[in-house]
């Protein structure tokens, strides 16, 4: 494939699975400026990987995958200040209204999901997501049961209720 | 308190309006803006690169003094010594770009935050024990460097082994030193990150983190 053509081909993908970049930038990052840097390097990050993705993949798990370790890194790096910042008018990946009712709405679910360990999150956005069992298997590098299991856990914990030194819950 | 099905429907109602509520800015999206940004580990590649350049030019100006020098042991010995440090941190410098060459970001989620938590284990050990080693290796360098660039050769002279224990007796308290003022001072480093990180690398607060992290990965893919 030429590259225009790859460029293209590339933008169409990412534009129609923006909302992944959204979730996981979101579920990742308290700050603005932190989750626009997050997106551009997920997207920097998906763009060199793109030439050598395997078009019998379902590109919404590759892109998981990539947006996953980015955010992971990401989170695990200590110092963010010295990274770029896009300015206003460069902003990558914007929610057209971020103070509407189900903006609120979500905002407590990101809440949720930023309570838990980073790995976890990953666990929880795919689940949110709607993924099998074996699609979160293949994303996260672990086993179907160790899948199953780790939900039936979470379930119970959030039952139990969110506070507390649960396994699942953030340390810091 | 909602339960994690009840969250699941919220979620899926928030992700079929987000389709219409977000915007992508195509324009930031060419290969032009694309293949200019640099990603973090693009950046630590570029810095481990020229810090292993710094390393092979090192290498090569010790191998050279060490040939000029060699039936003279007192001048080859501390050249070796030195030569012997500059060798290991060239490797484990190429170690790490070697590392970082072979991450592939779109593989599963354990397997490369257990092999980026491996890397950081290594970079983090590189700093103290560079640094650990670097007081020990600062005597023997520090006669290298005055016969090549000042010219003793008599190490025999009085004055030049007041000035070799003088740098050795500086090198050696800034060990307990910097153990120190990293444990007392590093919180407060915030203005300066790339500081910070030294002093929480030096102070084995970075390795301790690692060191969870990558128990952490087990732990998740064992479960």
């Amino acid at each position: 494939m030429t590259t225009p053509a790859l460029e293209e081909r590339f933008q169409t993908l990412v534009g129609e699975h923006k909302r992944i970049i959204y979730k996981v930038c979101n579920s990742y990052c308290r700050n603005r400026d932190d989750r626009e840097d997050l997106a551009q390097e997920i997207i920097v990050q998906l763009w060199r990987s793109f030439a050598t993705f395997d078009e019998r993949c379902q590109f919404s798990t590759w892109m998981y995958r990539i947006a996953l370790n980015v955010a992971i890194s990401f989170f695990r790096r200590e110092s963010t200040r010295t990274r770029h910042v896009l300015s206003d008018e460069e902003h990558l990946l914007k929610a057209i209204d971020e103070r509407s009712s189900y903006a609120e709405d979500a905002q407590v679910l990101y809440q949720m999901i930023g309570a838990l360990e980073p790995l976890n999150r990953a666990l929880v956005l795919l689940y949110f997501d709607g993924h099998s069992y074996s699609e979160m298997a293949q994303v996260l590098g672990i086993t179907e049961t160790n899948v199953a299991t780790k939900i039936s856990r979470l379930k119970q914990e959030i039952r139990q209720g969110l506070g507390g030194s649960t396994r699942v819950l953030r340390r810091d | 308190m909602m339960d994690l099905d009840e969250m699941k429907q919220r979620w899926t109602e928030h992700d079929r309006k987000l389709d219409q509520s977000i915007r992508l800015n195509q324009q930031l999206l060419t290969a032009t803006n694309l293949n200019r940004a640099r990603s973090a580990l693009q950046r630590l590649t570029l810095f481990l690169s020229l810090g292993a350049v710094v390393w092979l030019a090192i290498v090569v100006a010790l191998g050279n003094f060490i040939y000029q020098h060699v039936p003279g042991w007192r001048l080859a010995l501390p050249a070796v010594l030195s030569g012997l440090f500059a060798i290991a941190m060239l490797a484990v410098t190429v170690a790490q770009i070697t590392r970082i060459r072979q991450i592939d970001y779109g593989k599963p989620v354990a397997i490369i935050q257990r092999h980026l938590g491996g890397l950081r284990v290594l970079r983090i050990r590189t700093v103290q024990w560079g640094l650990l080693a670097g007081t020990v290796v600062w005597a023997p360098f520090l006669m290298v460097v005055a016969e090549a660039f000042f010219g003793v050769e008599d190490l025999s002279a009085p004055w030049f082994w007041a000035w070799l224990w003088a740098n050795v007796a500086f090198g050696l308290s800034l060990v307990p030193l910097a153990l120190w003022l990293s444990k007392k001072f590093s919180d407060r480093m915030e203005q300066f990150p790339f500081v910070q990180r030294l002093m929480h690398d030096i102070a084995g607060r970075s390795l301790n983190e690692a060191t969870n992290f990558l128990g952490a990965v087990t732990a998740f893919e064992r479960e």
